[in-house]
C-alpha cells in the first residue's frame, strides 16, 4: 500500500516537473534561418540580451538558430548579396527583459560583428575580421587566425586565446583582458582598471603594446620568446623575474622598480607594458 | 596673458568669447589664435552632422498624407534606425561630443613642447564642457535597466580619473611623451564609451 502510494507520488511528482519544464518552453520559439552567400561574406548582428554563439561552418551558406523567448520578440533579417544583417526587434517595451538566443555557423572566411549589450559572446574558428561591442558582455574568442580583431567592453571578461596572424584590438574600461597564445603584426589592449593577463611567446616579431590607467598587467613568457621589452609604471610598481638581457641606453626613463628595459633571445618583437599606477610583473612560463 | 594661462580658460569662452585681456592674447598669438580656428572649425563641422530639431510629428503626417492623396508617394513601412545612425537630436550631440574630446586630446598630446599645457588641478573645482557631455551620456542611457545605467556611471568615473591622473602627469613633466601618450589613453577611452553609449541608447 505505501509502496504503491509512493509510486503514485512519485508519477504525480515526475508529472508536475514535466508540466513545469513544458509550461517553461511552450513560450519559447527555435527558428532556423539559411542564407546562402559567396566569398568574402559579411554577418552583422544587433541582439542586445542574449548570447550570441559564431563557429565556422559551410564555405557557402549561413546558417542562423535562433531560440526567441515568445511571440513579442522577432528577428529582422535583411540581406544584400553576401552581407547579411541581424537585428532583435522587440515588439513590446517589456519583452526586451527576455534573452534571444543566436548560433551562427558562417565561412570560415566570413567578416563577424557583434553587438550585445549583456552577451555572452563567443566566436570560434574564423579568419575573417571580428568586431564585437558590449557594455557588459563576456567575450571568448580562440582559434582565429589572419584577421583583424576587435573587441570592446565597459566591464565584460575578454578571454582571446590561440589567435596567430591577427591584427588584435582591444578596449575595456573595467572588464579582465586574458589572453594565451595571441600573436601577430599588432596586439593592443587598452583599460583603465581592467587587469590584464598576458600567456604567449609574443611572436611573429610584432609590435604588443598593452597599456592601463590601474589594472595589474601580468605576463608569462616562454624563455625561448624573442622580445625587445620595455615596462613602465608611473606611480606602481614592476617586478621582472625572467633573464632579459638589460638595455643600459634607452629612451625609456629608467627607475629602479618602476621601469625596466630589456631584450631576450634576437629581441624580435617590441613589446611595450605600460600602468599609470598598477604593477607589472613579468615571469617565465 | 601666457599661452599657458589661455589655454586654461579655452573651454569656457571658446563659444561666447574672452574678456578684453584674453583677447588681446589671441590677437597677438598665433599659436592660440591658430588653435581656436583649428576648434571652431571642428566644431562647426561637427554640427553639420546633427538634424534640424525636428518639428512636430502631426507636421510630418500632414505632409504623408498630403502627398498620398495627391498620389506622389506610396504609404511607407516603419523606420527603424541603422547602427551607428542616430535617429535622434542627443545621440548625435553625443556622438559629436566623442569627437570633439578625441581633437582636443589630439592637441594635446601633439601641442609644441615649448607651451606646456598648464590645466591645473584647481580646475576641476570648476564645471568644465565635459561634465555636460557626461551628463548628456547618462541622460542617453536612463531608459535602460539599472545594471546597465550603473555600468556607464561608474565607466564614467573611472575614465575621468584616468584623466585626471594624466592631466596631473603631463602637467607634473610635459616633456615626458609616456605622460602625453596616457592623457591620449585615457581620452579615447571616453570617446569609446561615449560611442557605446551612443549605440547602447537606440
Amino acid at each position: 500500500m505505501v509502496t504503491r502510494m509512493w509510486n503514485q507520488g512519485t508519477k504525480l511528482a515526475v508529472a508536475a516537473l514535466l508540466g513545469f519544464v513544458a509550461v517553461g518552453v511552450v513560450g519559447q520559439t527555435r527558428k532556423e534561418l539559411r542564407f546562402n552567400v559567396g566569398p568574402g561574406a559579411n554577418v552583422n548582428v544587433v541582439n542586445d540580451f542574449g548570447p550570441v554563439t559564431v563557429r565556422s561552418g559551410s564555405s557557402s551558406q549561413v546558417l542562423v538558430v535562433v531560440t526567441l523567448p515568445s511571440d513579442q520578440v522577432e528577428i529582422d533579417p535583411t540581406q544584400s548579396g553576401s552581407r547579411l544583417d541581424l537585428r532583435t526587434h522587440y515588439l513590446q517595451p517589456g519583452a526586451s527583459s527576455k534573452p534571444v538566443r543566436y548560433e551562427l555557423t558562417v565561412p570560415s572566411d566570413c567578416a563577424v560583428s557583434i553587438h550585445s549589450s549583456s552577451g555572452p559572446i563567443m566566436i570560434e574558428r574564423i579568419r575573417g575580421d571580428i568586431t564585437a561591442e558590449g557594455d557588459s558582455a563576456n567575450m571568448d574568442v580562440h582559434d582565429v587566425s589572419n584577421g583583424h580583431v576587435h573587441l570592446r567592453t565597459l566591464k565584460g571578461t575578454i578571454n582571446l586565446s590561440n589567435v596567430s596572424d591577427g591584427h588584435v584590438e582591444i578596449s575595456s574600461v573595467s572588464g579582465p583582458v586574458n589572453l594565451i597564445n595571441v600573436s601577430g603584426p599588432r596586439v593592443e589592449v587598452r583599460t583603465t582598471n581592467g587587469k590584464v593577463s598576458y600567456r604567449g611567446n609574443f611572436a611573429s616579431n610584432g609590435d604588443y603594446d598593452i597599456t592601463t590607467h590601474s589594472g595589474d598587467i601580468d605576463v608569462a613568457m616562454p624563455t625561448n620568446a624573442s622580445t625587445d621589452i620595455s615596462l613602465r609604471s608611473v606611480t606602481g610598481k614592476v617586478e621582472n623575474d625572467f633573464p632579459f638581457q638589460p638595455k643600459q641606453h634607452t629612451s625609456l626613463s629608467l627607475t629602479n622598480g618602476r621601469s625596466f628595459a630589456g631584450t631576450s633571445n634576437q629581441g624580435g618583437s617590441s613589446v611595450e607594458l605600460r600602468s599609470f599606477s598598477g604593477t607589472i610583473r613579468v615571469k617565465k612560463q | 596673458m601666457t599661452c599657458a594661462e589661455f589655454q586654461r580658460v579655452l573651454p569656457y569662452i571658446i563659444d561666447t568669447g574672452g574678456n578684453a585681456e584674453q583677447e588681446q592674447h589671441l590677437r597677438e598669438c598665433a599659436v592660440c589664435s591658430d588653435l581656436v580656428q583649428d576648434l571652431r572649425y571642428i566644431a562647426d563641422q561637427a554640427k553639420l552632422l546633427v538634424p534640424m530639431e525636428d518639428p512636430s510629428p502631426r507636421v510630418w503626417e500632414g505632409l504623408q498624407k498630403s502627398l498620398e492623396r495627391e498620389g506622389l508617394v506610396k504609404a511607407a513601412p516603419a523606420r527603424r534606425p541603422l547602427l551607428g545612425a542616430p535617429a535622434h537630436g542627443w545621440q548625435w550631440a553625443v556622438a559629436v561630443a566623442a569627437l570633439v574630446i578625441l581633437a582636443i586630446a589630439s592637441f594635446l598630446l601633439h601641442r609644441p613642447e615649448a607651451a606646456p599645457l598648464s590645466m591645473a588641478t584647481g580646475s576641476q573645482s570648476q564645471p568644465t564642457a565635459t561634465d555636460q557631455d557626461d551628463q548628456q551620456v547618462l541622460q542617453a542611457v536612463a531608459t535602460l535597466p539599472p545594471d546597465v545605467r550603473s555600468t556607464y556611471e561608474q565607466g564614467l568615473k573611472d575614465v575621468n580619473a584616468y584623466i585626471s591622473d594624466a592631466r596631473r602627469s603631463v602637467d607634473q613633466d610635459p616633456n615626458d611623451p609616456d605622460a602625453r601618450e596616457f592623457l591620449m589613453q585615457a581620452y579615447e577611452q571616453k570617446a569609446m564609451l561615449y560611442q557605446m553609449a551612443t549605440h547602447s541608447g537606440e
